[in-house]
């Protein structure tokens, strides 16, 4: 493969037209840009990779791609031909088609089914499944790629790699409806994958690029420099670079991801200001062990934040909320300030002084339709009521206060929590847990996702208080930067397991490829 | 990690305030309501008067009960389809214990029943099955249990004299059974609405693992709703029997349809969260003045479950907001 990267590097076709062009394509949505003026070359017979940080636009670009994100400007041309994408079916009679990060397979259909399914084309008459002939399109389709799954295998008998190549084969069903080869979209095909069914899917999207073009999308480099021929790295909603892997290193490519590394300012770090490190930590984690990860230790102590960092699938955030008794544990001990819990769910949790805000804001962090002082009570009713009755007095002074406090941008505390924005809305999260005044511990799962930079700060600036204040922390961040300035010691996690820790005190943080050798 | 900026972004989307039609949908019972009185009061004169009135509302009185204790279940997202076999099992009881308990045996029989929903409520937290079968398998039960501890039969209560009291009236005008219904009711409702009850209960109907790792105790919320629904429908029981002078393991099966009905009706979202009791109340008025109005304008009785289908489909369509429901199963 390498040698035939580097003829195409050395003498370079005279420029075909390209199976797939994007200019200057733009999405917004309010307060977020997630594209901002994204530039991409597919071209024919070509694989080219897709990387960037969380939040640079990938998952947006592809769902552009794919009809499934209307852009609000720019161009996308299908063989030099402008088109517009309204849905994946319209897509797919352009020739391009989506490998779903999460499969997308019905699993007590057969494989032949699953392949077919929506397309049935002759395999259906009168409303009639013809078996025989559905059998024999779905095998000319596996046989494309050369996979010797049996057709009529149910799917959820298949192994993960078999499901995958099953969608790979219902993906090339796009040919019947496109005259042209096809572009075909690899979501993170690897994530869930071994080392051996990665070195199949490899082959598999080399003997793809013989009849189609495919983008590949993965967060780990090192496979991206290993299957593709070109990348486009995507940061902040642009296209930033476009390297021929050829002689690319991963450290240039991860450094054109990230881009310059944020001052210290922006996290308000504060030398002057941290505590002293007691003896003993405040969190002792031994052995953990669970569904996604195994032998877990981990320390924290009070007044400490703690970044643990790790790629998608290394476990970091069962293991969160597994500390909250929110996810199952088969082994280990924690102890909170020597005391040990029983992990036995979020109530015990809760009396224990642990607090949880979930990386699903939406959904698991806030409850939408209701008030802002409901949510911001509805851990620690006792804050709010007098014996067993809610004290409307008492409530509205006490949310009153955290209001201004965390300088809640609401029209009264008893608004929805809907119609706040998203980082007043996580203030109102995180209030939850310090209406009492007696957390001790705090789990935070990516806690500035989807905000905006200044809302990001000041949730920097609060964590940084309830740090100084005592609380432990625990920071699942959003990105490697965000780890970095944050945290006091960052946790390494790959597959389940804790692989490092690096300090990380203020004025002598490590730089984010130090943590990536690690991740990787 | 699939941090989609779309994901995130879309929390930052501020939604409108309350348009017309969720004001609307606010006030449809009330409005129902008034509504159908007028209608009925065009179509018959006579209608409007203090006697047929009084004998609307004394049929209300079970079915306001039932659907207020049902209401808290589907407040947290669930359904209580048992309800009316429930309170047909606990009319058979109270027929039966009257001679032995003398006037322990209404408390019991309101016990009873609020056991069994509390059981229900365990089988659907605990073996985490899903509400609408755990209720729909104990419907079956308590039918079935109803007809063999009657065996298959009316059973007569000879003495009633410890549920007559529920016959008479209060200031010369207003129904025991109905005074009796209401100030149920608004006991359950303020007890709810005044402690941190509200909260639970409307956190885990909206979203339920929301509700979880906020540390709200939702299980129990949930059995604790199963078991006042239970109650509900013994309290109906009591009511039907005092006035029916028997118990009969078919009782109170024709009152499930009209409880949904008044529950949707009310505009409490079937999804769970929104909605309340007194809108419940409410249903049940608008439902019952439908059922003893169809005679009025001529249509036969026959029709009557037609209409209650028709009602619950489209008062749901009317609430659901569909938006939020991914899918519909």
């Amino acid at each position: 493969m390498s040698i035939d990267v580097e003829e195409k590097f050395v003498t370079p076709p005279p420029a075909p037209v390209p199976a797939l062009e994007v200019r200057g394509l733009v999405k917004h949505y309010p307060g977020v840009k997630a594209l901002d003026g994204v530039d991409l070359v597919v071209r024919p017979h070509e694989v080219l990779g897709l990387a960037g940080e969380n939040g640079a636009g990938k998952s947006t670009l592809l769902k552009a791609l794919v009809g499934l994100v209307k852009p609000d400007a720019g161009e996308i041309y299908v063989r030099g031909e402008r088109v517009r994408l309204r849905s994946v079916v319209n897509a797919a009679e352009h020739g391009i088609g989506m490998v779903f990060q999460e499969q997308s397979l019905v699993p007590n259909l057969t494989a032949a089914e699953n392949i077919v399914l929506g397309s049935e084309g002759a395999g259906v008459r009168g409303g009639i499944y013809r078996w025989d002939r559905m059998r024999r399109l779905a095998q000319e389709q596996l046989d494309k790629i050369g996979s010797h799954i049996d057709p009529l295998a149910r799917t959820d008998s298949l192994s993960f790699a078999d499901r995958q190549m099953v969608e790979i084969a219902k993906v090339l069903r796009i040919e019947q409806r496109s005259q042209h080869p096809p572009v075909i979209i690899l979501d993170e095909p690897t994530s869930v994958l071994e080392a051996k069914e990665i070195e199949t899917l490899f082959a598999q999207v080399r003997r793809l690029r013989e009849f189609a073009s495919v983008i590949f999308v993965s967060h780990r480099l090192d496979e991206v420099l290993d299957v593709c021929d070109r990348v486009t790295v995507l940061r902040s909603g642009r296209s930033v670079g476009e390297v021929p892997t050829a002689g690319a290193a991963p450290a240039e490519l991860h450094r054109m991801m990230i881009g310059s590394t944020g001052s210290d300012d922006h996290y308000h770090d504060n030398v002057a200001t941290r505590a002293e490190t007691p003896a003993r930590p405040r969190l002792v984690v031994r052995g953990l062990s669970g569904r996604t990860f195994r032998d877990v230790d981990l320390d924290v102590h009070a007044g400490e934040i703690v970044g643990i960092v790790g790629v998608h699938g290394s476990g970091r955030e069962d293991v969160c909320r597994a500390l909250f008794g929110a996810e199952p544990t088969t082994a280990g001990e924690v102890t909170l300030d020597g005391a040990v819990l029983q992990l036995s769910g979020t109530r015990a949790a809760c009396a224990a002084g642990i607090g949880y805000v979930p990386a699903e804001r939406k959904i698991e962090g806030m409850v939408g339709p209701m008030s802002v002082a409901e949510n911001m009570t509805l851990t620690r009713q006792r804050a709010r009521c007098s014996g067993p009755l809610v004290s409307p007095r008492k409530q509205a002074s006490l949310v009153d206060s955290w209001i201004s406090r965390l300088s809640i941008r609401t029209p009264h505390r008893g608004t929805p929590i809907q119609r706040l924005s998203g980082g007043n809305q996580q203030k109102v999260v995180l209030a939850r847990w310090l209406v009492s005044g007696d957390v001790r511990l705090l789990l935070l799962d990516h806690p500035t996702r989807g905000l905006d930079i200044g809302a990001r700060s000041e949730v920097y600036r609060l964590m940084r208080e309830l740090a100084n204040s005592g609380v432990a922390t625990v920071l699942l961040a959003d990105s490697l930067e965000e780890a970095i300035g944050m945290s006091d010691r960052i946790v390494v996690m790959s597959d389940g397991r804790v692989t490092a820790e690096v300090g990380c005190p203020s004025g002598a943080k490590p730089t984010p490829l130090d943590l990536v050798k690690e991740m990787v | 990690m699939t941090v989609t900026v779309e994901q995130a972004a879309e929390s930052v989307v501020q939604p409108k305030a309350a348009g017309l039609s969720q004001r609307l949908t606010a006030w449809m019972p009330v409005i129902a309501l008034v509504a159908i009185l007028a209608a009925l009061t065009v179509a018959d004169p006579g209608f409007f008067t203090q006697r047929s009135l009084t004998a609307a509302a004394m049929t209300a009185a079970p079915l306001i009960v039932l659907a207020a204790g049902a209401t808290l279940v589907v407040l947290c997202g669930g359904i209580d389809l048992s309800i009316a076999a429930m309170a047909s099992l606990s009319t058979v009881f109270l027929a039966l214990w009257l001679p032995d308990l003398g006037g322990l045996a209404t408390p019991a029989v309101i016990a009873a029943a609020a056991a069994l929903g509390a059981v229900q409520g365990v089988a659907h937290v605990v073996l985490r099955i899903p509400s609408f079968i755990v209720t729909l398998g104990g419907m079956s039960i308590f039918s079935a249990v109803a007809l063999v501890v009657s065996d298959a039969g009316t059973v007569p209560v000879t003495d009633d004299s410890t549920i007559s009291w529920l016959n008479l009236y209060v200031a010369r005008y207003i129904p025991m059974s109905v005074a009796v219904a209401l100030l149920v009711v608004t006991a359950i409702a303020l007890v709810v609405r005044l402690t941190p009850l509200h909260s639970w209960v409307t956190a885990t109907g909206y979203s339920e693992s929301a509700a979880r790792l906020a540390g709200a105790p939702v299980d129990l919320v949930k059995i604790g709703a199963f078991c006042v629904s239970g109650a509900c429908a013994g309290l109906a029981a009591v009511m039907l029997v005092s006035r029916n002078f028997s118990g009969n393991p078919s009782m109170a099966d024709n009152l499930l349809l009209p409880a949904v009905a008044a529950i949707v009706v009310g505009g409490t979202a079937i999804t769970g969260g929104h909605g309340g009791l007194w809108r419940s109340v409410a249903g049940a008025l608008v439902v019952t003045l439908l059922r003893v109005g169809l005679p009025i304008v001529g249509v036969p009785s026959a029709y009557e479950q037609i209409l209650y289908g028709a009602i619950i489909v489209a008062a749901v369509a009317l609430t659901l907001d569909r938006s939020k429901v991914m899918v519909i199963k």
